[in-house]
């Protein structure tokens, strides 16, 4: 006879069970001691206040990519970093933190971290659809944790990943009490498009409507060129037009009298003639038409002006070189370039133009997406190798794949990429690339500090972040006075 | 002429053993692990006819012999893959028949696979090659070498899937209760494959997804004593204490970037609670990279570093019965080494060369290089 | 004061002895005492008295609650559909300990429940009475095999489709209509007489069908329409007529209940009744009136209201006795509804669903009068654990 209770062997907790049968993000230590016993832990409560002055010292302090301080110190006063050196000294009672390994805190250049579930994909978004209207910002305050506890202490963020018009992106700071809406960064980073991406729906695109898809962004670069020249066309037409009629009314204006006083003589005269007097009219020019708002053309005016980056997302070399080619007489526009898995076909005409390539170094399985083909994680060092500006990002498929981005660009640090540009590639270049060098991506006197503070080198498994710093504020370990 | 000799002389690995004849040689490492957190610096290993007679250090190693390899970076023992499907070019899985006790992955891998060559190229030397979990009974796993000619164990473990993936809603059985009384009622008269599980002879798979999946298969297994390994069970950590009475080990991944955190943290509680744990893949549908990423990503996540190495050697070894023979660099054991740029336990590092049976094979054509196949 | 109460808290997770005092406690035995005592020692009433403080202080006191109509396993993997009748199944092999279902009902005041097979089946197998907060699955186990669960009506129907054109999965089956259900029933019932004589005719689940027709286990059908009650009814009448065994029916989802109260008073022994809810549209397209219960009571047949696993807040079953007693049920029984009369219907009334000594610490702890729309469950014990701490919630 059967018995009757399986488990009669077996306990089933319930208190130690944490947070739903769903999975949800826990930090590691709710697993253990499960939620009740941790009244304290309140979501999005406010990290431990930040000393007013903090020093950090470090056994290498790298102030950037290339200037590596041994034994440095950092002085955050107020948020703010107001001395950076090797001999600073420290007052009576100052809160030092200590570190192996200090730097600027990591970018994520293409992330998908925070987008609003349905913003991530949609299809029907235009160019000028803005990544801060995409953001969700009630995003869980625990994946924002875990990805500032990995050292991510920006995103930059576009709406509609893959899509054909990808919207304007933004730059965010990560910080788990305050709102994007405080911590953005740059709110018009980039502009962004993607060409031959199929986005996993299983349709396979064929090569004329890859193509296609080049001719139609440079077309749509070539409308927002000529867009830009009517609008400034418009503009000192417009200037002229006003001035023309400014210099008649002051002509007018001057020779008053006298005109008053030839019109009154024209009046009597033709009086004694017999005629009809008619006044002298003036008539003003047409007034020049303002070109047609046309908000996507706005957008493309604007990177041809090369005030927005165009960030396209491009894997073959076949459309690369399309893309490249038909490009080149644009010379204002600021183009970059991500995913270019065969990129290495063409690195010298990415590394003539100086374009910066925006990598993601995952591995790939068989089932790969067909733009995927030729990805290798060898791509980053390649394309270094020739020449080329790379960035590293975590691929904007999965939102949380930006905690994993140390680990990825220890994965392209491992195929070749020297240490030192994995570095700037996650700092110092995304900074440059869409205009926050003046706030992001170094250690230098005057900025609101990023900071992070570790045990080891940034890229190594073992290596476990101990302080983070993000506007100067401490979001990551505790410091006791 | 003589420049085509030179550039093919030139593209010869500097590492290669000039024509030695038979796999004996003398391996001289900057680094070496051993096992564990135990790494020794200038260590050297003795490689008689495919087997390893000495791994240590320089003082212990007497006389070198003729043929010795230099290596500048890191070597260890060649990595375990505790679960795969590589080489079953898709054939894993009978899906009209639930019960497919005495299927045997042997009878379908293909071990000249470009699959095994992929994981070669990540520093696989070994893998356990499982079947789908979408089966009550899904069959009988095979271990084998990446060298694409040894077979380590024709039968590895009887594959069990206690997964709500290996029930259908339209064909027997539709319900945990059912798929267990099979289970129950093949271990009560058994025959075949089931006798020698429950004589204790062979250990079974046991593949499990949520929580009460999980202390159903753990349940199974300690009233009818059966050894091995849950697959995948995510969140087994928080069911930890109950795996190590039933003297389970745990399979986990593969974790790829942006595996969820509870997950991983799981994985470290595991590690804490002392159950052995395991790395294994899915590959060729997922890279097979992902063995040391999943390693990576779980140190990170708090496990300790020496179960993490342990979980792609020995440990997965042992979880495969093939731990006496491969695993380790240690006197008796197979000569499985690979040479690494770096520390294996760090995604920093690549292979640089490839040993199995003490003869070097081809390891290019990984994550590392471009081509899907 | 929130510190100190937080910590406390925290402290008393496996406390399982305390005193806990009230304006009123309604014992379920007919007794209600005014500033009574319950005292708890070691997971068991010590004591039910007048007079005295507590550590823990409320309004009024009742037992646990008991849920007779519970679904918390793991849905369409819980039951066998390969076969309509399955009654050697057990659906306490397929319970999900990890629910969050379970810390909902024992928060709400619902401390014993009983899981049921899912109506899907004929005869789905065998019900399990669990306790819906405790340290270990076999702890928490207060009856197994409870009873004999089955369903008439059209859902066991449902998934079926006849053969037209070729069949290709089992749902290609009898039955297909209500006709047909009762056929699985009547024939069940029937090769498990006829196995008594000849051993040849036996088969899975022959023995639990025997021992339901010995009368030894009880034999629960869900029925909500009164023709299904009548079929229910019909089926163990004439069982009975034939000799071939007396079944002891309790009718699930006895919604309609209300049309015909006879048959229950003449051949049922008890019904669980769902829900009551907004509209009286109810389950297999029945209308359960307000007065059901009222109705029902008054003719003398034992009822036990039920949550029906709803998910619903206003359809937990700490809502229902409310509901009842705006149909006109009288408040001792409606207290009677979820408290002893489960008991006594499941069989664990030695252990639970009063407030006497001996019995097991389930007890529900109210800011108010019980049942009220102003009242709320404030405190929970389960075992005597605490599962919803008073000193936390807003009295």
């Amino acid at each position: 006879m059967r018995r009757t209770t399986r488990y009669a062997l077996l306990p089933a907790s319930w208190g130690a069970a944490g947070p739903g049968a769903s999975a949800l993000l826990a930090i590691p230590s709710l697993v253990a001691f499960g939620i009740a016993a941790l009244p304290s832990l309140v979501l999005g409560d406010e990290p431990a206040a930040t000393p007013k002055d903090l020093f950090i010292r470090a056994e290498q302090l790298h102030v950037r990519p290339g200037r590596v301080l041994e034994r440095g110190m950092l002085w955050v006063h107020e948020g703010q970093i107001v001395a950076v050196g090797t001999d600073i000294k420290l007052p009576e009672g100052a809160v030092v933190i200590e570190g192996k390994v200090v730097c600027a805190g990591f970018i994520d250049s293409w992330s998908a971290f925070a987008l609003e579930p349905n913003a991530q994909f949609d299809d029907r978004a235009g160019p000028a659809t803005r990544a801060v209207d995409a953001v969700d910002s009630y995003v869980d305050v625990r994946h924002e944790r875990a990805l500032l506890a990995a050292g991510i202490t920006s995103v930059r963020l576009q709406p509609t990943v893959g899509a054909r018009a990808g919207g304007v992106g933004a730059v965010l700071r990560l910080h788990p009490s305050k709102s994007f809406a405080e911590t953005t960064v740059i709110a018009d980073a980039c502009s962004a498009t993607a060409i031959g991406v199929s986005r996993g729906d299983g349709r396979a695109l064929d090569v004329f409507e890859r193509v296609s898809a080049v001719d139609r962004v440079i077309g749509a670069i070539a409308d927002g060129h000529a867009y830009l020249v009517e609008t400034n066309e418009y503009r000192h037409e417009l200037a002229d037009w006003e001035k023309k009629i400014a210099d008649k009314q002051k002509e007018l204006d001057d020779g008053f009298k006298k005109a008053k006083k030839d019109r009154e003589k024209a009046q009597t005269e033709a009086k004694d003639k017999g005629n009809e007097f008619k006044d002298k009219e003036y008539k003003e020019d047409k007034k020049p038409k303002a070109p047609r708002f046309d908000e996507e053309k706005e957008i493309y005016a604007r990177i041809a002006a090369g005030e927005l980056p165009l960030v396209v997302e491009v894997h073959r070399a076949l459309e690369l070189r399309a893309l490249l080619a038909g490009t080149k007489r644009f010379d204002r526009l600021r183009l970059v370039v991500a995913g270019a898995s065969e990129a290495a076909q063409c690195a010298e005409l990415l590394a003539e133009r100086r374009i910066p390539v925006i990598v993601w170094p995952v591995p790939m399985g068989v089932q790969r997406a067909p733009e995927y083909r030729g990805a290798s994680l060898a791509l980053a060092a390649e394309l270094d190798h020739a020449g080329i500006e790379v960035l590293l990002g975590s691929g904007a498929m999965d939102p949380l794949a930006s905690r994993d981005l140390p680990l990825l660009a220890a994965l392209a640090v491992g195929h070749g990429l020297p240490r030192e540009t994995a570095l700037a590639a996650l700092t110092t270049r995304p900074a440059r690339v869409f205009d926050v060098a003046d706030k992001l991506g170094t250690l230098e006197l005057g900025r609101s500090a990023d900071v992070l503070v570790l045990d080891g080198d940034p890229f190594a498994a073992t290596t476990s972040v101990r302080y983070v710093l993000s506007a100067g504020e401490l979001v990551v370990g505790e410091v006791k006075k | 002429m003589l420049s085509f000799l030179l550039a093919a002389a030139a593209l010869a690995p500097a590492n290669a053993p000039a024509a030695h004849g038979a796999d004996t040689f003398t391996l001289k490492a900057a680094h070496l692990r051993l096992y564990g957190n135990k790494v020794v610096d200038g260590g050297v290993v003795k490689v008689e006819k495919g087997k390893v007679t000495y791994a240590g250090d320089a003082k212990g190693a007497g006389e070198l012999g003729p043929d010795v390899i230099e290596h500048a970076g890191w070597a260890s023992a060649g990595l375990v893959a505790a679960r795969t499907w590589s080489g079953l070019g898709g054939e894993g899985l009978e899906p009209k028949r639930p019960f497919t006790a005495e299927a045997r992955a042997a009878d379908v891998v293909a071990l000249g696979h470009a699959d095994f060559a992929r994981a070669r190229a990540e520093g696989i030397t070994t893998m356990v090659v499982a079947l789908s979990p979408a089966n009550v009974a899904s069959g009988i796993t095979t271990v084998v070498k990446t060298d694409g000619e040894t077979t380590l164990a024709r039968d590895g473990h009887l594959q069990l899937g206690l997964s709500s993936q290996a029930l259908r809603t339209n064909r027997f059985p539709t319900s945990y209760t059912a798929a267990i009384e099979l289970i129950e009622a093949e271990l009560a008269k058994p025959t075949g494959v089931w006798e020698r599980v429950s004589e204790g002879k062979l250990s079974v798979y046991l593949d499990a997804l949520s929580r009460d999946e999980i202390q159903r298969a753990v349940a199974l297994a300690s009233e009818h004593k059966l050894t091995g390994a849950l697959l995948r069970a995510p969140l087994a950590g928080e069911l930890a204490g109950e795996i190590k009475k039933a003297g389970l080990a745990v399979v986990v991944g593969p974790f790829g970037p942006g595996e969820e955190a509870r997950v991983l943290a799981s994985v470290a509680a595991l590690g804490r609670e002392r159950v052995p744990v395991a790395f294994g893949l899915e590959s060729p549908t997922s890279p097979e990279a992902l063995l040391r990423v999943s390693a990576a990503m779980c140190v990170r996540a708090g496990l300790d570093p020496a179960q993490a190495w342990e979980g792609l050697t020995t440990t997965a070894a042992s979880v495969a019965g093939v731990g006496a023979r491969v695993g380790k660099l240690a006197a008796g054991c197979d000569a499985d080494i690979v040479l690494w740029s770096g520390d294996p336990l760090q995604l920093t590092s690549k292979v640089e060369g490839v040993f199995i049976g003490g003869v070097q094979h081809e390891s290019k054509g990984g994550a590392g290089h471009g081509g899907a196949h | 004061m929130a510190a100190a109460t937080l910590a406390a808290a925290g402290e008393s997770k496996d406390q399982t002895s305390w005193t806990i005092s009230a304006e009123r406690v309604y014992t379920a035995t007919g007794k209600v005492i005014e500033e009574g005592r319950v005292t708890v020692e070691d997971g068991k009433i010590r004591s039910v008295s007048k007079g005295g403080s507590g550590d823990l202080e409320c309004y009024a006191i009742t037992p646990g609650l008991i849920d007779l109509s519970v679904r918390i396993e793991r849905d369409l993997a819980s039951i066998e559909q390969s076969r309509e009748i399955t009654p050697e199944k057990r659906i306490a092999d397929a319970l999900d300990w990890f629910d969050e279902a379970w810390k909902r009902e024992a928060r709400s005041g619902v401390t014993s429940v009983m899981i049921n097979p899912l109506e899907r089946q004929v005869v789905g197998g065998l019900s399990v009475v669990v306790k819906t907060a405790g340290e270990s699955a076999q702890k928490r186990t207060v009856k197994a095999d409870s009873a004999l669960y089955g369903a008439i009506g059209s859902a066991p129907s449902q998934s079926n489709h006849p053969a037209f054109g070729r069949p290709d999965d089992f749902y290609s089956r009898r039955p297909t209509t209500r006709m047909g259900v009762e056929w699985e029933w009547r024939k069940a019932f029937f090769d498990a007489a006829m196995a008594r004589e000849d051993k040849n005719l036996a088969g899975p689940g022959t023995l639990e069908l025997q021992k339901a027709l010995a009368g030894d286990l009880p034999l629960c059908i869900q029925a909500w329409t009164t023709q299904d009650i009548r079929t229910a009814v019909f089926l163990k009448e004439e069982l009975a007529r034939e000799g071939l065994g007396k079944l002891r029916l309790v009718v699930d989802a006895a919604a309609e209940a209300w049309k015909e109260p006879e048959l229950l008073v003449r051949s049922a022994t008890a019904a669980i009744l769902p829900p009551f809810n907004a509209t009286g549209r109810s389950g297999d397209g029945s209308f359960f009136a307000l007065d059901t219960a009222k109705v029902l009571a008054e003719r003398g047949v034992t009822i036990a209201l039920s949550g029906h696993g709803a998910r619903a807040a206003s359809e937990r079953l700490c809502y229902q006795p409310g509901h009842a007693m705006r149909g006109g049920l009288a408040f001792d029984a409606a207290l009677a509804a979820v408290t002893i009369n489960p008991a006594r219907i499941a069989g664990i009334d030695k252990r639970v669903g009063s407030l006497e000594a001996g019995k097991d610490a389930d007890l529900v702890l109210w800011s108010g009068p019980p049942f009220e729309a102003t009242s709320a469950v404030i405190g929970v014990l389960v075992d005597g654990r605490l599962v919803l701490d008073p000193r936390t919630q807003n009295k």
